[in-house]
């Protein structure tokens, strides 16, 4: 610093210490609740310090509660909201910042206007075109009568109907969450500021759209993809709304959603051994994925605010 | 050498689109001379891009604009849950909203929800952001550990919160007890709101904590050191250049933690008071939810999701017009 | 270079498959029992599994009623919906409107079945009857019941509660001031049907006109006149510290069954519960009723099972077989004896008291008595309105308001009947013209 201040410097460190107490203080508390045995938890006032019970109530969340299932499901869910928004998302920006063509704006404005309401606000249609996906075509087959028209053709009653469930589903709980443009308008950004030059020496070389792609902007693109990759991977991992609407299977919910289900029951004794215990595990991946990838981490996170 | 796309390279080629006065208001267009959000060097082609496009436009088109839409005609709807039996009402779901005490006490609930968290959570990463700039020592390991909670489920930080704070077993709340202080969140409602605020705040901290590192690191480090010369301390120098230099990025946080108050707490509530006690936390997006899926009032849950649709398109347009340019950050 | 497309238009051709040709016939059963209950509900059947082979029953337990109701319909629009869902018994009125079920009667006799439907007790058959026929089959009825600690009440001088409640106020104080105990009573998570529609039945107050809804959907509540009293005893019970919420995570029957309070007004059902945890001397009375009144017969809660539409007819046989398994003798004086519900038919009951069972277990007796005492009065013969959920939280609510202080209780009580007028009006304009 530009001056010596022992008194500032002594203070900030306080602040800064309390800061960290703040954030390790709570989890230390979960974590000591998560090795009681659940005669200890029933004691009042519970203990403050660790007991021997962390690899029993494991055992058991993993048995009896499918949490070892859920934990599965929400890193098929992460990994796949994180691919899945990754590859349409990087496609649609570079289509839309380096093609002309016909109602390229309306395009882009169209993925835009996604990026304003997130899923929270449209929670019940949502759920509903996933409970039946199908239902835009059977609008459509309504109104041109389809069932009518085949029927004539095939001189019999046919109905025409398709049905397409996707809840308790993956599809299901991945789909909808990459319905929103954040990744395509980050990547649209960061294709902005790419230097012309490229591409202008890559077309002397006769490359093709998709060379260019592969071959240029994809590499050059490395350290976006793994911020943004990281943020969304995260992001996938904590969702809670959607999958708690869209399973009410015990085995497709993810591990933040079953959580909740662990929360002390109505007809039995509370479980918060069991609770914590889960809570812990089901934050460690992605505290992981932070402490490991914290540079890329913070960068994505910079980014997408920009 | 045959080219089989020909593509368009320098700056003779503008855009014949004339800039719609909505893109001129959010000044959309960036860097590099590139119109409209087109690189000057691009392709000329429609079959790629439309194919590009299709997997995007397509998810979206089904699970984005299709339930808003919908959303938009159930709320002039009465429906029975069962889908059997559906009525045309005009505005009368709204009329209703709006005449409905629960929902204006629900509209003043996150009113004060949101404000306290952010000036919670906004106060407190300051301090936090000041004081890692102006140490020397330690500060990735401050850094990585205030950053830990980023990585906690909002339902989870709810739990956790929920359980520290349960007046019979949580350790604080029997601190708090313990200090005289009658603690229910479960009877009172300032209590209830308290906690999830306290939840909510916790985790989000972090995020407001970074970016505020990464503003006070930005400024200029030539202006402190002359204003250092006339005299000023670290503190002055904090509020009388540094503040001012990062409003923007103060303002974009403002704009953050409203939309993160507004949508993304939902979790958080329902994982610690479940809107009660009394509706003392049920915040809009938990009303919508409760009538949505649990009372089935679908009519209702439809106009308020059309009200907060509004709502949110505001927020983000704010964000975008104000928040448009920004510093340049070093990670 | 291609990327691969998340979304393959893979579609399912045909929108209901026909049960496929197989030896047995499956069907689902929804279910909202938990814990203790949920297991007698898995035992009930698997003994009908075993006891024949044309049929397999798959139990699915889908959460509390409210769940189970809100997940069968989410599944009835995406046509997943189970063949047998278990409705509290407050959706009657949403179940028969919703289009979606078969009426119980109906099926039982086209599947060839001699259900003899006066044998079930009189309060069932009433509740769930319309147009003279039973509309679902009559499964795990209950009412609600005083649980007491005998022995916090025997510290105190008592040797049991009082019949009114003004008697049981004060013994409560007597009960609290000997330090016999720091909480006297649980306030229940269902108080809405024990503490207020059950009340007003016992008491003969009106919950709501048109004999609460049974004789039309142009009712209305009324029960802001009715139940200041009771919500203000409430009230003062809680701020005296005699009656205690239990809050997020705790369970009500839990804290008497752990023996931290010393009374509870809760379902019949709760036996299993309160037997299970128990370390203490237990027993069971009637409700309170007020001084001066003659008490008129409680009303049923729990639920009943409806057979959804949309299903093929081999279904339906193994729907009626599984009913029809249901209403035997044996199967609900087991179903009785292992969960606390009522026996509901008149034969269960009988053959339960020539076992001499009641005498062993006089507590599992109080009640059927109470659901049969005397005549039924209008107020006292049941509820039935639409879109009673979304009723309940608005009523919950407001009550809730009240006994914490937050608003005076004659309005809390306006305030909660206006909203769920509301609510009724809406539902008698959707469905207008229905009978």
């Amino acid at each position: 610093m530009l001056e010596k201040t022992p008194v500032l410097d002594l203070i900030c460190h306080l602040i800064l210490l309390l800061g960290a107490a703040l954030v390790c203080l709570p989890l230390y508390f979960v974590f000591v609740t998560g090795t009681l045995s659940q005669e200890e938890v029933l004691v009042v006032p519970m203990s403050r310090l660790p007991s021997n019970q962390f690899f029993v109530n494991l055992a058991t969340i993993l048995e009896k509660a499918s949490f070892g299932r859920q934990l599965l499901n929400s890193f098929v869910v992460a990994l796949g909201v994180t691919v899945g928004k990754l590859s349409i998302s990087i496609i649609a920006a570079f289509a839309v910042t380096y093609f002309r063509f016909p109602f390229r704006k309306t395009a882009f404005w169209l993925i835009f206007v996604s990026l304003m309401l997130p899923i929270e606000v449209r929670i019940v249609p949502t759920y509903e075109s996933a409970a039946n996906v199908a239902l835009p075509l059977n609008v459509l087959s309504t109104w041109f009568d389809l069932s009518g028209l085949f029927s004539r053709i095939a001189g019999r009653d046919v109905e025409v109907g398709l049905d397409w469930n996707m809840v308790n589903t993956y599809p299901g709980l991945i789909l909808p969450l990459i319905a929103s443009a954040t990744a395509t308008f980050l990547f649209r950004q960061f294709f902005l500021t790419v230097p012309d030059e490229l591409l202008e020496a890559a077309l002397i070389d006769g490359a093709r759209p998709m060379q260019f792609f592969r071959l240029i902007l994809l590499p050059l693109s490395r350290s976006n993809i793994i911020a943004l990759g990281i943020i969304l991977f995260l992001a996938g991992w904590n969702q809670y709304l959607w999958p708690l609407l869209m399973t009410t299977d015990l085995q497709m919910s993810t591990a933040v959603v079953g959580l909740k289900k662990l929360l002390p029951p109505p007809d039995g004794l509370p479980s918060w051994h069991l609770l914590m215990n889960a809570a812990l595990i089901t934050m460690l991946p992605p505290a992981l994925v932070i402490l490991v990838l914290q540079r890329w981490f913070v960068k994505g996170l910079i980014d997408s605010g920009k | 050498m045959p080219a089989s796309n020909s593509a368009v390279t320098g700056s003779g080629h503008t855009s014949r689109f004339s800039l719609s006065p909505l893109t001129s208001w959010l000044r959309l267009s960036t860097s590099d001379g590139a119109e409209n959000g087109l690189k000057r060097a691009h392709f000329d082609d429609w079959k790629l891009p439309v194919f590009l496009l299709i997997p995007q436009l397509f998810v979206l088109l089904l699970f984005f604009f299709i339930p808003s839409f919908r959303a938009l005609i159930q709320s002039v709807q009465l429906t029975d849950p069962f889908g059997a039996t559906v009525q045309w009402v005009g505005f009368s779901n709204f009329v209703r909203l709006f005449n409905s005490g629960p929902y204006w006490s629900s509209v003043n609930v996150t009113i004060w929800f949101t404000l306290a968290q952010n000036a919670l959570t906004l106060g407190i990463a300051l301090i936090f952001a000041f004081a890692t700039n102006h140490v020397l020592r330690g500060t990735s390991a401050y850094r990585t550990v205030i950053l830990l909670p980023y990585a906690i489920a909002p339902a989870v930080a709810g739990i956790m919160w929920a359980f520290l704070f349960n007046p019979r077993v949580g350790p604080i709340a029997q601190m708090i007890q313990a200090l005289g202080i009658g603690w229910d969140p479960n009877r009172s409602g300032n209590q209830a709101i308290a906690l999830v605020v306290m939840a909510a705040s916790w985790k989000h901290i972090c995020y407001n904590y970074i970016f505020l590192v990464a503003a006070l690191m930005a400024v200029p480090k030539s202006i402190l050191e002359s204003a250092a010369i006339d005299g000023a301390g670290p503190i002055r120098r904090f509020y009388l250049i540094s503040l001012p230099m990062i409003a923007p990025t103060l303002f974009f946080l403002v704009v953050i933690n409203f939309v993160y108050a507004l949508f993304e707490t939902f979790a958080i509530v329902d994982a610690t008071t479940r809107g009660g006690p009394a509706g003392a936390t049920s915040i809009l997006v938990y009303k919508v939810y409760q009538d949505g899926f649990v009372t089935l009032d679908l009519g209702s849950s439809a106009a308020q999701s059309v009200v907060l649709m509004t709502l949110a398109l505001g927020l983000t347009l704010a964000q975008f017009r104000f928040i448009e340019r920004r510093v340049n950050y070093s990670v | 270079m291609k990327r691969f497309f998340r979304i393959g238009l893979v579609l399912t051709a045909t929108a209901l498959m026909p049960a496929s040709a197989q030896s047995q016939t499956k069907i689902e059963f929804w279910h909202a029992m938990s814990g203790a209950l949920g297991e007698r509900v898995e035992e009930l059947v698997k003994k009908f599994n075993a006891s024949q082979d044309k049929y397999v029953v798959n139990p699915v337990a889908k959460g509390n009623y409210d769940e189970v109701l809100n997940g069968m319909i989410a599944a009835y629009r995406a046509k997943r919906q189970p063949e047998i869902v278990q409705v509290n018994e407050r959706g009657f009125l949403t179940m028969i409107y919703s289009g979606a079920v078969l009426t119980a009667a109906d099926l039982m006799a086209q599947n060839g079945y001699k259900t003899d439907w006066t044998n079930f007790i009189a309060p069932v058959v009433s509740y769930y009857s319309k147009d003279g026929k039973v509309q679902a089959m009559p499964f795990n009825s209950s009412t609600p019941i005083l649980f007491y600690n005998r022995d916090h009440f025997k510290a105190a001088g008592f040797e049991k509660p009082g019949e009114t409640w003004q008697e049981l106020e004060a013994q409560m104080d007597a009960i609290k001031s000997k330090g016999a105990s720091k909480c006297i009573m649980a306030l229940p998570g269902d108080y809405e049907w024990s503490f207020l529609e059950n009340y007003s039945a016992v008491n003969d107050l009106s919950y709501a006109t048109k004999r609460n809804g049974i004789d039309g959907l142009d009712t209305s509540f009324v029960f802001n006149k009715h139940l200041v009293g009771q919500i203000e005893r409430m009230k003062r019970l809680i701020d005296k510290g005699v009656m205690e919420i239990a809050g997020q995570g705790i369970n009500p029957v839990q804290l008497f069954a752990g023996g931290t309070c010393s009374t509870i007004i809760a379902s019949t059902a709760s036996h299993a519960a309160v037997q299970a945890g128990a370390k203490f001397d237990w027993s069971a009375v009637e409700l309170p009723y007020e001084k001066g009144v003659t008490p008129k017969n409680s009303v049923i809660g729990g639920g009943a099972l409806w057979a959804l539409k949309g299903h093929s007819d081999e279904q339906y046989k193994a729907v009626a077989a599984f009913f029809n398994y249901l209403a035997s003798v044996d199967t609900q004086v087991w179903w009785h004896k292992a969960t606390g519900y009522v026996p509901v038919t008149k034969a269960a009951y009988e053959t339960a008291k020539a076992e001499g069972y009641y005498k062993t277990n006089p507590t599992r007796e109080i009640a059927v008595i109470q659901l049969m005492r005397g005549t039924p009065s209008d107020n006292s013969l049941g509820f039935r309105m639409g879109n009673s959920n979304q009723i309940n939280v608005g009523i919950m609510e407001e009550m809730q308001a009240a006994m914490l202080g937050k608003k005076p209780v004659q309005k809390a009580l306006d305030d909660a009947v206006a909203r769920g007028n509301d609510i009724l009006r809406r539902y008698e304009q959707l469905h207008a013209g229905k009978q």
